[in-house]
């Protein structure tokens, strides 16, 4: 590529506050939306529906819970259960939480925070909404029609004999594989090509390394979970007996598949929400964030080590002596990049500046619920400990921990965090931080308890249980009540901010990043100029002056960095 | 180097006449009979080579950006990688080495057994 | 750069990309995270293959006696022979000969249909032996309990590349329709050049299928 790139003059773009037209009202009718390439808009309309999915997950999670207030049968029977908790299971994996951060918020962030007008490819982005959206169809359609009982892992041979809507459901999973990878490939071509003048690698938000990290996860392990659920319906409908032991096949070597896709999407669904807690505390903490190269690092050495451990899941499984200790051994290896993290981030609040606002309260609660998490997990890893506690609830609080208390937490601070900028509404900040409160509570005692039942020996998906557990089993389920409040209180007082909320600023928070340099809503291009970027972007120390600069010329020809 | 590069012609012909003498060479191979390994390592050394020729020259990867060779890499080596760690479990199923069987100490007999 | 920077010649640049060639890299590298995805995808059923071959290493050789290699050879040829033909149609593109790019592109899609139709044959002359994947299995010929499943995965394998052929077919032809309209020049061909990648890696999967199929001793 030739490199004479003539010398461009940079000035200060003020940004307008309170703008007239702004990209949810740049075009108008339902048509505008249902086939807008805006990133933006796609984001929304992908919020919408992650939203909408969590909420159905949460209503089975609600009767799952209120079923288990007693030992025996309480209001619903054993298949009944065995239903809803597998579509607990796969609603809120494969509808709420994979699509939930990457998805939603990344989609409208990710060409702001770089400076692009959109993501590389919008009718791609627009398509996978829609595969996505055939994919919750063909998921609502086996609901009805008998529903599915064999867990969300789909295991052989259960599942080639079970009498369910199998094969509707994991087509349904099969077709959401494609929503996500596309995501992925526009997320990554977006990072690698449309980056804004000055904007290097080093200048990256670590939201957008974390969705990067992502996007390499889902690029490289959801076409396996796509042939894996391919050969099970193969197998359901023809016999092929790749895995049914009866017609000679190995239901082992379906777990490895399996899990080769669903241990690294593990990372799928946590580190982009690593990347919005590294947001969250540098913005509150103002300060720089400590260590920006072993964060940004970090969540690509977790996409890489997340595919070396799937067999962690298998221990009890019957593979082979030599690979449990080797997975076992491999585990261990993932605390390595997540402990940095999690220093990293303790050591930018350290000293920092510290504002409690909403956001920054969902960060610290995060700090707290992902690190039980995680340490669980080590004690999971250890391969002694596991067989005693394989299959219990121990995991089930373990995963909750991680994936409730770690993604959904950093989803709903994220969500805060960026609401006055995607809505242009302020919310009740009182409100907010008492429902973030009630949900920390809710959580707590919602899944502490089922720590101590599973390393009593509390079987995981058991319809029964004795009855030295009930008033565990029954904290667990109040806890769940109160979870469900502080989100009815969560949706109260957003939906209030949309329909009277006062009007937002541009920049909320005094952040850096440049999602920040442009008015609130965005325009419909995001940018009215080509911005500069010449800082990092938590380099609270520099003037904020210098991050909204652009290049001076009425029609850009420069090339891209 | 641009993604624009017009490969010449004489890569294109020399390149699909490669693949076929390779080709011949991979059947030929297989009709000599080579002993039991080398069988498999003959035909997979051939088949990577016409690969590797095909992605250079005919997707025009030696003259490319480096990133969408970094991309064909990365592909392959997860590849392997799931390959790899799946058959430490299948190669090596009926071969234990007794991490569960351990006796465990034998309890001491003055111990105040109820 | 070779191009002008006139604004018919930049007609077809998206808003949102700043000039061609950031366009042009943009879709390449996104072709080639989609082909990433379609190795992993061929990948899975690579490994079916391999841990089975590994415990069944004489039910392979058995099975692969049925599997015709004079076939199979001259599909690997056909296809390489394709491959040269696409590679032809976008160095067409980039000269701006939009004749001769259609032709190249013609060729392509007539050896992918023989291509099909030896396929064809091989499966047809299969089903009256009676090897069908999976339970409909009813072969008596190879003297081993898990025939059935290395026909499987010959199946799974052989009819996931067709399928890759028919879909290589469709973009082609649609390529065709474009090249005829004058869609194509040597500023803009982007279509051309990843549906050329996307054939390529049809071809490519085909190279490692052939011996790992048909070429078993």
């Amino acid at each position: 590529m030739t490199n004479t790139t003539k010398p461009v003059a940079i000035r200060e773009f003020p940004v307008e506050e309170f703008p007239e037209t702004h990209y949810l009202n740049a075009t108008k009718g339902l048509k505008s939306w249902m086939l807008t390439l805006d990133h933006k808009r796609i984001g929304l309309m992908y919020l919408a529906s992650v939203i909408f999915f969590f909420f159905v997950g949460g209503l089975l999670a609600l009767a799952l819970r209120l079923e288990l207030w007693e030992p025996a049968q309480n209001f619903m029977d054993a298949e009944t259960y065995n239903r809803v908790f597998t579509l607990h299971g796969a609603v809120m994996i494969f509808l709420f939480i994979i699509p939930s951060i990457p998805a939603a918020l990344g989609n409208i962030f990710l060409p702001v925070m770089l400076g692009a007008k959109d993501v590389a490819f919008p009718r791609l982005n627009l398509a996978s909404f829609y595969i996505y959206l055939g994919g919750a169809m063909f998921t609502l359609y086996s609901m009805a029609h008998g529903g599915i009982d064999t867990g969300w892992t789909f295991y052989t041979p259960y599942s080639t004999n079970s009498g369910s809507a199998v094969i509707s459901m994991t087509f349904g999973v099969f077709i959401m594989g494609f929503s996500s990878i596309l995501t992925g490939v526009n997320f990554i071509t977006t990072v690698h090509k449309m980056r804004a003048p000055g904007q290097t690698w080093g200048k990256l938000p670590l939201f957008v390394w974390s969705l990067y990290a992502t996007g390499v996860i889902q690029v490289l392990a959801t076409p396996v979970l796509a042939i894996t659920l391919l050969l099970l319906i193969m197998e359901r409908t023809l016999g092929i007996g790749i895995f049914d032991p009866a017609l000679g096949g190995d239901p082992v070597l379906f777990q490895h598949f399996f899990w080769f896709y669903s241990h690294p999407a593990v990372y799928i669904m946590i580190v982009p929400g690593f990347g919005i807690i590294s947001e969250l505390i540098s913005t509150f903490s103002r300060k720089v964030i400590f260590g920006y190269w072993a964060v940004a690092l970090s969540s690509l050495a977790i996409a890489f080590i997340g595919f070396l451990v799937w067999g962690h899941h298998m221990f009890t499984s019957g593979q082979s002596e030599l690979s449990t200790v080797v997975f076992s051994f491999l585990t261990f290896f993932v605390g390595l990049p997540t402990g940095i993290k999690i220093m990293n981030w303790v050591a930018t609040m350290y000293r920092g500046s510290i504002w409690l606002a909403t956001p920054m309260l969902y960060a610290i609660e995060f700090l707290f619920l992902f690190t039980i998490g995680g340490l669980t997990g080590i004690m999971l890893g250890a391969l002694s400990v596991d067989i005693h506690l394989h299959d219990t609830y121990y995991v089930v609080a373990h995963f909750h921990y991680v994936m409730m208390g770690g993604t959904v937490f950093a989803f709903l601070g994220g969500l805060h965090y960026w609401w006055p900028k995607f809505t242009g509404k302020m919310y009740n900040e009182t409100l907010a931080k008492i429902a973030s409160v009630i949900l920390f509570i809710g959580f707590n005692m919602t899944f502490l308890p089922q720590f101590v039942m599973g390393s009593q020996g509390m079987p995981r998906r058991y319809f029964g249980y004795l009855e030295q557990f009930q008033t565990l089993h029954q904290y667990s389920t109040v806890g769940s009540w109160i979870l469900g409040v502080g989100f009815l209180l969560v949706a109260y007082y957003l939906i209030v901010s949309l329909v009277k909320g006062a009007k937002a600023p541009s920049n909320p928070w005094g952040g850096r990043s440049l999602e920040w340099m442009t008015s609130s809503p965005m325009p419909a291009h995001n940018f009215e100029h080509v911005p500069v970027v010449i800082h990092g972007p938590y380099d609270h120390h520099q003037p904020i002056a210098e991050f909204r600069m652009g290049i001076d010329a009425p029609h850009h020809d420069t090339t891209h960095a | 180097m641009s993604g624009h590069h017009i490969i010449p012609m004489k890569f294109l012909l020399g390149t699909a006449g490669a693949l076929f003498v390779l080709t011949a060479l991979t059947v030929a191979v297989h009709y000599i009979h080579i002993p039991a390994p080398f069988n498999i390592i003959v035909a997979i050394g051939i088949a990577v080579l016409k690969a590797s020729l095909v992605a250079m020259f005919f997707m025009g990867l030696f003259w490319d950006k480096k990133i969408n060779t970094i991309a064909l890499m990365l592909s392959v080596v997860f590849f392997v990688l799931m390959v790899g760690v799946t058959m430490l479990d299948t190669m090596f199923r009926d071969k234990p080495f007794g991490i569960y069987d351990k006796a465990p100490a034998p309890p001491a007999t003055t111990s105040a057994a109820p | 750069m070779s191009h002008t920077d006139s604004m018919s010649a930049n007609a077809h640049v998206q808003h949102h990309f700043v000039d061609s060639e950031q366009q042009f890299d943009s879709a390449k590298l996104g072709m080639w995270l989609f082909l990433v995805t379609e190795v992993l995808f061929f990948g899975g059923l690579f490994v079916a293959y391999i841990v089975y071959r590994a415990w069944n290493p004489e039910l392979f050789t058995l099975a692969a006696t049925q599997l015709d290699t004079v076939m199979g050879g001259i599909n690997t040829l056909v296809l390489i022979g394709s491959s040269l033909t696409m590679a032809l149609a976008i160095r067409y593109a980039q000269l701006n000969d939009a004749k001769k790019s259609f032709w190249m592109l013609g060729a392509t899609i007539a050896a992918a249909l023989v291509f099909m139709v030896i396929k064809y044959f091989e499966y047809t002359h299969k089903f009256h032996l009676g090897i069908f994947p999976g339970e409909a299995y009813t072969f008596t010929g190879i003297d081993h309990p898990k025939a059935h499943i290395f026909f499987s995965i010959y199946y799974m394998m052989t009819g996931l590349h067709g399928i890759h052929v028919l879909i290589g077919i469709g973009l082609i032809g649609w390529l065709m329709v474009k090249t005829k309209r004058g869609a194509f020049s040597a500023e803009y061909y982007t279509p051309v050049e990843i549906t050329g990648l996307y054939w390529h890696l049809v071809d490519l999967i085909w190279i490692f299928l052939f011996p790992l199929l048909y070429l078993i001793d």
